[in-house]
């Protein structure tokens, strides 16, 4: 008989009634495989990073020397401003985007508005290097089918110019949005179908026209999807790489191969060999992320409901 | 009003829709025209099919018939870690959610922690340690990271705390199931929508990659297909002319990095295709209507 | 149903999977082949050409980016190659003529040294210049595929079909391109858009941008030399004759080639021969001819260098024999008498084969007039003041430069940020920069 009132002799919450067979060893049991690959693949290399990051290449005590070093170099504010105008470009978009489209397409649901999801989130196929590839024929005007847009908004008449440094951040921001936008979309509108329907009545029967339902019913209802997007697209931001890699390819090197961190922490290793110092600018991106986190968190509640 | 309201909303939906699929027309339709058409005739005018058998001809001939050996790694990588994720995700979600013994706070936090952290910035700590144990070169430097997908356990635990009445567990357990039958017959047949959505998520996932096996794989014939793309890019004479002259003979331009890309997005699309109900629906847990 | 859906999936992505892995490269992986080579695209003809002569060597041919325009992508290879211990290629191609310098020393320590590999005698042959280029501390680790002297380049059809004669000097070239400007507009007299720019028109006037005194690197960019150039060179940016661009993009070829091409002069390397005013531009036959290297007015000609090609032995190579077979072969037999895309693209380093492919390319019917004996003058006249460093220049010059040229910048004012990036590029590669 699962107990479902508090025992103060049991340490087991009261919510959540647990089966009494998934006790001890018997339940530990069934996590001792992702145990492993935790251990090799998400906390080892984070003590890794940690520790290479605060010694020298000896393994003696380096304390912040490494950290310095790489603050210093003189790619290294570039790349961090890069990184983050493009993360704040690109969490906008979403945010505003996605939210939008997926109000509009939840307030009148129907055959087009699956349709529509469908259409949004079939770009999110191609993301990584295929979709870079379909945007750096995207930006040339002589080839592309949005050339008017290219020459009038990105005012670019060559390649060359759709890749100028200063837009470089937008550019990049809009190819992360075509990619993944879509399936945030549809993620955002699954949230808003489990908005009880009692309540939309009762809005509506309150009065409430499209809008107001809209903006003041099911917007903060699907306030921790939207944390939760923006937290997981700021850890994914901040390690920005393979966009900037491969137009630094595509554009002769106009566009240096160490725009981004991510970037700089690669060459930093693979081609001064200094493992040290890349390790430096990985713990300065794993806590970008991670403060990034927090402060989310801590400002939409997030896991208030949680365990 | 509510007409000029609905009208804007349809011209919203619409203008997002275009901008969303028209680059993608526009590849399909590429690999049908030359390099002097693509520039000449228009994005979406159609050319004829000879022009794609020539782009795949061009396409296949790179490197020795590298090109099907990329999309054959990315197909090995990718099938193999999400075998394991499912493997060992779910039965860790499962649990998590449903069992209590010591350290199930401690994995639980962990897992969210190590999700939230940028995974790009730990691949190069990834490289020294599976440096380390002698694994670069082989195909598990980038299939055993790929296995690692806290995301996965997530959403099982999710599925499994919210969408699964314990009530059946325990008759399961009343009828002398043991804990692992209880899981195989009662648990994972129940979870099916959260397995779909685990296996495309790592499916989808492990394709996209690009930074881990850029870094650990050092032979060109290891490659995946989004680090192959990349190699193809850079031999091709538009984006990456030979200082030194010449290149014209490796044959790649503009049409054949389209049929390319085309080709490197179809296994995904295909796995897209067919989740796409699994996604909607269970990606929410528990009910939704439609 | 959902899951028999995605079960299918799952039995269709697995058979692709096979098809995949079993459908991929014939050719025998790496660990069987007897050389592994490293090439650009436009050396894989010369590999298969060895290929086929040699059909009991087994070759695993691999392209890759050259690393060209500067690119660090050997660099980041060799480092995965030494730190998993294995993976080493046994022959590279580098379109980077500076590659050898850092892979000689450390950390990388890749390149062998070719005094027993590659006989005496066959070595002497390269002139002077290309053997020092491939020289560090005392020893040679390269040897040069092709010289690749900055002359000019001229349509001669259209400078005789508007009255101009050829110039000689910088300031008659510039003076030209202004009158160009005014009486030909949409033609052009060069071009300062590729990578690789400012070795033609920096390097080629003597300015001190890379120049190694024993372990002092002098940068500066304030220098005489430089400052004058720019001040030349400006007027003809802003009038469009000497346009920003690169011209290996279809975007040049579109505006400046093809039948009715604007090409009036390009000062360019020696490669540029049929492989770019043919193959890239598409420049009809009989228009085009090479001139002597432009000179300042009233001083010594010197001429810049776009490449050389270095061929690198490695030093993990297992048969270093069969690996120095395939680069002395590469570099003193390949020269096929096709023409267009299958001829040798690069005036030959080793003196014997330079001779038969000038021979050929006086009797290339695709030129106005023979352009060897430019090309030959050239050889000679690299200016010795720029040195070869471990860093890449390239994408210093794309990305402060060029970027900004085509925003509307003029060079003069670019000339300093230039100098500090370079500068900054070598303080991060370890040298102790001077600007004076």
């Amino acid at each position: 008989m699962p107990s479902s009132t508090t025992d103060p002799g049991n340490s087991s919450p009261v919510r959540a009634t647990r089966s009494r067979g998934l006790h001890g060893w018997r339940g530990f049991a069934f996590v001792v495989p992702y145990l492993a690959l935790l251990i090799l693949f998400g906390i080892l290399p984070v003590l890794y990073a940690l520790k290479l990051a605060f010694t020298k290449e000896s393994g003696a005590w380096a304390g912040l020397q490494n950290f310095t070093h790489t603050a210093t170099d003189y790619r290294f504010k570039p790349a961090l401003v890069h990184v983050l105008l493009y993360t704040s470009v690109w969490l906008t978009l979403l945010i505003l985007f996605v939210v939008t489209l997926a109000l509009l397409l939840h307030g009148r649901a129907s055959r087009a508005s699956s349709t529509f999801r469908f259409l949004y989130y079939l770009p999110g196929a191609l993301a990584g290097a295929a979709s870079v590839l379909v945007w750096l024929f995207m930006l040339d005007p002589s080839v592309s089918p949005g050339s008017f847009l290219v020459h009038h908004v990105l005012r670019a008449d060559l390649f060359v110019e759709s890749i100028a440094p200063g837009k470089l951040p937008f550019i990049f921001a809009m190819i992360a949005f075509w990619t993944g936008a879509g399936g945030w979309v549809v993620v955002m509108y699954g949230a808003l179908n489990t908005i009880p329907q009692e309540l939309d009545d009762a809005a509506r029967i309150d009065g409430a026209g499209p809008l107001t339902l809209a903006l003041r019913v099911k917007l903060p209802l699907i306030r921790k999807w939207v944390a939760y997007m923006t937290i997981l697209s700021f850890a994914t931001g901040t390690q920005l790489f393979v966009e900037p890699q491969l137009v630094n390819q595509a554009s002769l090197g106009m566009v240096p191969d160490t725009w981004s961190s991510n970037q700089l922490g690669y060459q930093l290793a693979f081609r001064y060999a200094d493992f040290n110092s890349a390790a430096a600018i990985s713990v300065d991106l794993l806590a970008i992320g991670l403060l990034g986190a927090v402060v989310i968190i801590t400002r939409t509640g997030l896991f208030k409901a949680d365990d | 009003m509510a007409l000029l309201l609905r009208g804007l909303r349809l011209a919203v939906l619409v203008a997002f829709a275009i901008f969303f699929v028209a680059p993608m027309v526009w590849l399909v339709l590429a690999p049908t025209k030359s390099d002097r058409d693509l520039v000449s005739r228009g994005p979406f005018t159609f050319g004829s099919f000879h022009n794609v058998a020539l782009a795949w001809q061009h396409l296949n001939a790179f490197s020795d018939h590298i090109f099907l050996t990329w999309i054959g790694n990315s197909l090995v990588y990718a099938v193999s870690a999400t075998a394991i994720v499912l493997v060992t995700a779910i039965p860790a979600g499962y649990a998590l959610a449903l069992g209590s013994f010591p350290g199930r706070r401690l994995v639980l936090t962990t897992t969210l922690v190590v999700m939230i952290m940028p995974a790009a910035a730990l691949v190069l700590p990834i490289f020294l340690e599976l440096n380390a144990l002698h694994l670069i070169g082989s195909v598990f430097s980038v299939i055993l990271p790929f296995s690692f997908f806290p995301f996965g356990v997530n959403l099982a635990y999710i599925y499994y705390s919210t969408a699964i009445p314990r009530e059946l567990l325990d008759a399961a357990r009343v009828d002398g199931c043991g804990e692992w039958a209880t899981f195989w017959h009662i648990a994972l047949p129940l979870a099916k929508p959260v397995v779909a959505l685990v296996l495309f998520f790592s499916f989808v996932s492990d394709w996209n990659n690009f930074f881990l096996p850029y870094t650990v794989l050092g032979d060109s014939k290891q490659y995946p297909i989004q680090v192959g793309l990349s190699t193809l890019l850079s031999s091709t004479p538009a984006f990456n002319p030979a200082t030194g002259g010449g290149g014209q003979q490796v044959g790649i331009f503009r049409p054949e990095l389209a049929i390319a890309t085309l080709l490197a997005v179809v296994p995904v699309a295909i796995v897209f295709m067919l989740s796409q109900r699994a996604l909607v629906r269970g990606l929410v847990g528990g009910g939704v209507k439609e | 149903m959902k899951q028999r859906r995605l079960w299918s999936a799952a039995v269709v992505v697995m058979a692709l999977a096979l098809v995949g892995a079993c459908g991929g490269s014939g050719g025998g992986s790496s660990d069987k082949a007897d050389v592994t080579v490293w090439v650009d695209a436009a050396r894989l003809p010369v590999a298969k050409a060895y290929q086929k002569e040699h059909p009991d060597v087994k070759m695993d041919i691999v392209t890759f980016d050259g690393d060209g325009n500067g690119a660090t992508t050997l660099q980041t290879k060799i480092q995965l190659w030494n730190r998993s211990g294995k993976g080493w290629p046994d022959v590279i191609f580098s379109e980077q003529v500076n590659d050898p310098i850092w892979m000689a020393r450390k950390p990388f320590e890749f390149a062998a040294p070719l005094e027993d590999l590659i006989p005496e005698e066959v070595r002497s042959q390269w002139p002077e210049t290309s053997t020092a280029q491939c020289t560090v501390d005392g020893k040679q680790y390269c040897v040069q595929d092709n010289l690749a002297q900055v002359v000019l380049w001229v349509n001669q059809k259209k400078m005789d079909e508007f009255g101009y004669t050829v110039p000689t000097t910088w300031q008659d070239w510039a003076a030209l391109g202004e009158k160009v400007a005014t009486e030909h507009p949409g033609y052009i007299v060069g071009n300062i858009g590729d990578s690789f720019s400012h070795w033609i028109y920096l390097w080629g006037n003597q300015c001190p941008l890379q120049q190694l005194d024993g372990e002092d690197l002098k940068i500066d960019a304030a220098d005489e030399h430089c400052t004058r150039t720019a001040s030349l060179l400006d007027p003809l940016i802003e009038n469009g004759t000497l346009p920003p661009l690169s011209v290996f993009t279809p975007d040049f070829a579109q505006q400046y080639g093809g039948d009715d091409d604007k090409v009036l002069l390009m000062p360019g390397p020696s490669w540029y021969a049929q492989a770019v005013f043919d193959d890239a531009l598409h420049v009809p036959a009989g228009e085009m001819t090479a001139a002597a290297p432009l000179q300042w007015e009233d001083e010594p000609v010197v001429t810049g260098q776009v490449g050389g090609g270095p061929w690198i032995i490695s030093r993990h190579a297992k048969d270093s024999k069969a690996a120095a077979d395939f680069v002395i072969w590469a570099t003193t037999e390949f020269n096929p008498t096709g023409e267009g895309e299958d001829a040798r693209p690069g005036y030959p380093a080793y003196a014997p084969l330079a001779t038969k492919w000038l021979e050929a390319l006086s009797a290339n019917a695709y030129f106005a007039s023979d352009p060897a004996p430019a090309l030959q003058a050239g050889a000679d006249e690299v200016w010795d003041g720029w040195s070869l460093v471990t860093y890449p220049d390239q994408p210093v010059w794309s990305d402060t430069v060029v970027t900004k040229l085509v925003a509307g910048d003029s060079l003069s004012s670019l000339l300093q940020p230039f100098g500090d990036a370079l500068t900054d590029a070598a303080e991060a590669a370890g040298y102790a920069v001077v600007d004076n």
